[in-house]
């Protein structure tokens, strides 16, 4: 397994501590100007979410942490997950449930996911930003405010509860940031 | 040429500068620009130098201070001096660390340890305004802000204080990099809250080129290092001018360098001899000029402050 000194870590970078993987946030450099100096790191656990910060000697080795990130096609949901597509080897893999987590109302088919892995598991699945998505139920469109900033709520074809504006009538396509489930504007635009 | 900022941070730093020369002039105290470059390079286990090729036959060594040619030039007569320029240390690279950095360093021949704090808090309210001081030792910080007789306890104990400010591998440290971790995350934080905090009454091991003296039946060294708002802005010293004491500190320092498997470096000769031939008793403190200019302008890094930061890829 490759190591990396704490002196060459930097943000985004994957490493394994206590046989799980963590996300680096940010590492800073804490060094008295007679003494030993120290890298104070802040990372984040890939499967829990956890944050934590972790102070080591600097020129400590750290693993890499065996991540491997690959684009992967919907195809079809399972009763207990869903099926994807490797877009190069055209493998397909089933990804539990449990695994989609709060992405459930974000899976349509035919998009590209980020599919994560950990030694071989799927730890996380990660959807494109912006979806394009059908609004299939919302109560009818009021033309006059045309601000946006007034709010109603909304059903879309894959069943993510969102938030439009009033003026959104059902069969139209929104774009929604699936980061915070908002939405953004209308499709197209 | 520069908009905005840029142009107000450039003639505030050429202000400081100015001042800092006008603070030295005041006090009959002389500039010296000393080499950069030198054969030899300083010993401290832990500062590593940046190495130059000169030639293709000879390495010479960028200074990490310049205290090794001024006190050359204190064995030589020089009376007080002041350095203002730029010093370079490897792996220095963080938020208020810069692989070279601006320092001003100076001597005063005869001004007691307590005056050499006065003339310091001085310079530094030079930058930061009219703060008050005040003054805490090595042992008085640990019991206050930990809870702890730091000679007195165990490694044991050392590293159970240590556990609330998230170690890594703690199990391996040794007593020096313990302390060290529990001065840089449980005292620190603690020191120049509002005014200026004097950190004194260093342990003997950690005295590096200061005299060693007996305070209240206890041995500590006549060190101190000069807090604002957490973050160490100088370190100054009753100058050792004890030739062999200074060449043990050395060989020492060496091998602590050789344990953790860092390069070693010869021993300065020319400055060990004007060492032995004397300088005149004297303090001496440098302080970090960017960093000073930094907390000046509340910044919070240094990079915010240079015109010119190391590209730092972390």
């Amino acid at each position: 397994m490759s190591t990396l000194s704490t002196n060459e870590i930097r943000v985004g970078m994957k490493v394994e501590v206590d046989k799980e993987p963590w996300l680096i946030i940010s590492n800073e450099f804490v060094k008295p100007g007679k003494g030993n100096a120290f890298n104070r790191i802040k990372m984040k656990n890939m499967i829990s979410g956890r944050v934590v910060e972790r102070t080591y000697k600097s020129g400590e080795k750290l693993d890499v942490a065996d991540i491997e990130e690959t684009q992967m096609r919907f195809l079809y949901k399972e009763a207990d997950g869903a099926v994807f597509m490797d877009e190069k080897t055209f493998d397909q893999i089933t990804i539990s449930n449990e695994i989609i987590g709060n992405n459930q109302p974000w899976l349509m088919e035919e998009l590209i996911y980020q599919v994560v892995f950990y030694k071989g598991a799927v730890i996380e699945l990660v959807p494109p930003t912006f979806i394009e998505m059908l609004i299939t139920e919302t109560a009818p469109g009021v033309r006059g405010d045309t601000s946006g900033r007034v709010l109603k709520p909304a059903t879309t074809e894959t069943g993510a509860k969102v938030q439009v504006p009033i003026f959104v009538e059902e069969g139209e396509k929104v774009k929604i940031d699936t980061r915070t489930g908002e939405y953004v504007s209308r499709a197209g635009s | 040429m520069f908009p905005g900022p840029e142009a107000n941070l450039l003639k505030d730093r050429a202000a400081m500068l100015r001042k800092a020369r006008g603070f030295f002039e005041e006090r009959g105290v002389i500039e010296v620009d000393c080499c950069a470059l030198s054969p030899r390079a300083a010993i401290d286990s832990n500062i590593d130098v940046i190495a130059a090729s000169v030639s293709d036959r000879e390495t010479g060594f960028l200074h990490t201070s310049p205290e090794y040619a001024m006190k050359r030039l204190l064995a030589h007569g020089s009376g007080d001096i002041y350095f203002l320029g730029h010093v370079y240390r490897k792996g220095d690279i963080g938020r208020v660390h810069n692989p070279e950095f601006a320092m001003a360093e100076w001597y005063r021949i005869g001004l007691s340890f307590t005056g050499m704090i006065e003339d310091t808090c001085d310079f530094l309210r030079l930058f930061l305004g009219p703060l008050p001081a005040s003054s805490i030792s090595y042992r008085e910080s640990f019991s206050r802000y930990l809870g702890i007789d730091y000679t007195a306890a165990s490694l044991d104990e050392l590293k159970q204080a240590a556990l609330p400010f998230s170690p890594s591998g703690i199990e391996s440290w040794n007593r020096d990099a313990t302390v060290h971790f529990l001065l840089t995350h449980g005292i620190e934080p603690h020191l120049g809250r509002g005014g200026l905090t004097v950190f004194t009454d260093y342990p003997p091991h950690e005295a590096a080129l200061a005299r060693v003296v007996e305070k209240n039946g206890e041995k500590v060294a006549e060190r101190f290092e000069i807090y604002y708002e957490s973050v160490e802005l100088a370190n100054g010293y009753h100058e050792l001018s004890d030739a062999f004491e200074l060449r043990r500190r050395f060989e020492e320092e060496n091998a602590i360098r050789q344990s953790q498997s860092k390069e070693t470096y010869l021993l300065d000769e020319a400055f060990l001899e004007a060492m032995s031939r004397g300088i005149p008793d004297c303090c001496g403190v440098s302080v970090g000029f960017d960093r000073a200019l930094m907390l000046r302008r509340k910044a919070r890094s240094l990079g915010e402050v240079l015109p010119f930061a190391w590209p730092s890829m972390l």
